[in-house]
């Protein structure tokens, strides 16, 4: 990175899909960089993204790290620059600074089967590991993707989930029963648990609300997964994203720099702070 | 390089660097010692003990602009930079404890990805230091972490006040800078000179200072009581003003804002604001989690990051004792205390 860490680029929103409604909707956005800028990114990385007047926001970026045209981000409304760019169309211009955090060592994962377990807005930071993982489908063994919303409405890429059924398994999951839902009802962790995973040879990965994450772990351990086999992501708040402002650590360290992404054997060894 | 001022003299120097830029000093105003800007003409003299705000606002301002932003209705934004050249400033009264402290700012603003806006005013700002050889104050515990009243970390200069004249050594380019500028006030320091820093800095030094029993056991005393129920109890009386990290020179946090001048057009700034870690919306998401969310955890977090976090990536504390956070908390929470509880386990 060079020049002043701070400016961000600008970027137009040439595309926005509503994927969840209500209080709490997600809309995923697609922008693209104008003035010839960008960067490229890894699976897991994220961006700083700038809605001027309001302020900015770490978003992970959906999009496979292939796309070169467009990054796509999946932003929940939940306070001031979220519910701005929520209310932004297309055409827009933000502002884009990144790419910050560390990458799901997706390369070190061939010959795996990979477990992806995701929860609410949990799905979007490990889009980009499926859409790697299944881009190169032959590199890996079995692919599950275990996800789960509070009801059918809260399902986020559900288009994408249907068309991945070709590649991987799919369970998908809600949080009480409703007519004519033919997947699991019950939290995520319960919807693991019902499918029993085969540890050998495999890793997981899951994404979430704090609490969701803590219960799938347990879960995972109690189905024989070993530390070093559990990845996840850590949500601390942050404003800098370059290891200065000193708002996102954890002990030793700065989420924004040594995370998002962690294994559990790395993450138990840090204080419980996320 | 080194050379003798006579005091008298101290006023021809800063008129001198006043020609090239700012020039700031501590002066007592109203009820304490704060970095003024000196006029010109105005004598200065430097007989303070510490100011109450750090030196690390000149590298570090409490509000610093990043850019500004212009929006034209349905237009593209224009951003536009900071000017970031910085015009000279020099800093004179300057402890060893905030010199040292601007060693350990250095490695959090220019290591990994340069901040540019430090970096700016860290090479345009002159600190001109002034050892401690005159009694400290109560809570002066420099030498507990490392330093010494006497520390020429950090500093562009060191003054040694040597009754009637000043002991004057610079140690950085920007410090002989500021010395040749004014050659011709200064007289070779002779050997008996420099003999009588030396006694001043043995002096200095067995002056008592406030103690951290076993600092080398810090760490490791830090890290068996994370989850010890000492920290509710030691922060049971803190009512979070936060004044203990404003105060410090070493406590770098900060949050960024957009500030608006101008609807139509959008207009405004992207400011950034000293923070603090005592705040418990530092870390609230907006979800309403928050993952340090009481005193004790706030507390535990500040004194974790001075005497562990730093010390584990650094390989120093981020804490230079200079005595401000127990001096000014209004409930006497004390750093120098916490240290030897948790050495020891116990609090009564
Ligand atoms: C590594 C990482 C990846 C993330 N990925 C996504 C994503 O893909 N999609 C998504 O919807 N959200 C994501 N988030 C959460 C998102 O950053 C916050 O929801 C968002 O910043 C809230 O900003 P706000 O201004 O709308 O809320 P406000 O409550 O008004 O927040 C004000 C400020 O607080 C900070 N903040 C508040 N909550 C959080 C939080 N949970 N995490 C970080 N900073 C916070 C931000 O700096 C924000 O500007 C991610 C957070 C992190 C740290
Ligand atoms: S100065 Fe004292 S009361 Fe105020 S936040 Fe710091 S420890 Fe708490
Ligand atoms: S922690 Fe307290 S004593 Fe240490 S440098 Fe900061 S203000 Fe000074
Ligand atoms: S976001 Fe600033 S240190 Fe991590």
């Amino acid at each position: 990175m060079n020049g002043n860490a701070y400016l961000p680029q600008l970027a137009r929103i040439i595309h926005i899909k509503e994927e969840v409604p209500g209080a709490r909707a997600i809309k995923t956005f697609r922008v693209e960089f104008m003035n010839g800028g960008g960067f490229d990114h890894e699976p897991g990385q994220c961006a700083m993204i700038s809605v001027f007047g309001k302020g900015e926001s770490m978003i992970s970026i959906a999009s496979a790290p292939t796309i070169t045209d467009y990054k796509q981000f999946s932003i929940m409304r939940s306070g001031r620059v979220t519910t701005a760019i929520h209310d932004m169309k297309v055409g827009d211009v933000i502002g884009v600074r990144g790419p910050y955090g560390n990458r799901f060592p997706v390369g070190d994962w061939k010959g795996r089967n990979l477990v992806f377990i995701g929860g609410g807005c949990g799905l979007a930071p490990i889009w980009p590991v499926i859409q790697t993982a299944v881009a190169n489908r032959s590199d890996f063994g079995r692919i599950t993707v275990f996800y789960g919303g509070r009801t059918s409405r809260d399902i986020m890429y559900a288009a994408e989930l249907e068309k991945l059924r070709g590649e991987a398994d799919v369970y998908l999951s809600i949080d009480s029963p409703e007519d004519g839902w033919d997947g699991y009802c019950g939290f995520v962790p319960a919807n693991v648990m019902d499918k029993p995973q085969n540890p050998h040879n495999a890793i997981a990965i899951t994404c979430g609300p704090p609490i969701m994450i803590k219960f799938v772990i347990n879960n995972l351990r109690e189905m024989g997964f070993a530390d070093e086999q559990i990845y996840t992501t850590i949500e601390n708040k942050m404003k800098c994203g370059i290891g200065k402002c000193g708002r996102c650590n954890v002990g030793k360290d700065y989420v924004c720099v040594k995370g998002p992404v962690y294994s559990w054997a790395q993450l138990k060894s840090l204080p419980q702070e996320y | 390089m080194d050379a003798i001022l006579q005091k008298e003299s101290l006023g021809r120097w800063i008129a001198k660097l006043q020609e090239r830029g700012e020039v700031y000093a501590p002066e007592f105003v109203e009820d304490a010692w704060e970095f003024t800007k000196v006029e010109r003409g105005a004598s200065v003299e430097l007989d303070h003990t510490n100011t109450v705000l750090p030196a690390k606002g000149f590298v570090f301002p409490q509000r610093e602009v990043l850019y500004r932003f212009r929006i034209e209705n349905g237009k593209t934004p224009e951003l536009t930079d900071t000017e970031l050249s910085v015009k000279p400033m020099v800093v004179f009264g300057v402890r060893p404890c905030d010199g040292r402290a601007t060693v350990r700012n250095d490695r959090v603003f220019t290591c990994g990805v340069s901040d540019p806006y430090y970096q700016a005013r860290r090479d345009s700002v002159v600190f001109i230091g002034l050892a401690c050889n005159a009694p400290p104050s109560p809570n002066c515990f420099c030498v507990a972490v490392g330093g010494s009243p006497c520390s020429e970390d950090g500093l562009d200069v060191l003054m040694t006040d040597l009754d009637g004249r000043y002991h004057v050594k610079a140690l950085t380019d920007k410090g002989r800078d500021v010395v040749n500028a004014a050659s011709d006030l200064f007289q070779a320091a002779t050997a008996a000179d420099r003999n009588e820093v030396s006694n001043a800095q043995v002096a200095a030094l067995e002056y008592p200072q406030r103690s951290i029993s076993a600092m080398d056991l810090v760490v490791a005393a830090l890290k068996r009581n994370f989850e010890s129920p000492l920290w509710d109890q030691l922060a049971r009386t803190c009512i979070g003003c936060g004044a203990c990290t404003y105060l410090c020179p070493t406590c770098h946090c900060f949050d960024i804002n957009d500030e608006v001048t101008s609807k139509s057009p959008l207009t405004g700034a992207r400011v950034r604001t000293w923070d603090n870690c005592q705040f418990p919306d530092f870390t609230m998401h907006s979800s309403g989690h928050n993952p340090r969310e009481d005193t004790g955890a706030r507390l535990r977090q500040r004194i974790c990051h001075k005497l562990l976090y730093f010390v584990e990536t650094h390989n120093m504390q981020q804490c230079t004792g200079c005595g401000r956070c127990i001096t000014h908390c209004p409930v006497g929470i004390d750093i120098v205390r916490i240290a030897n509880v948790m050495e020891e386990g116990v609090w009564q």
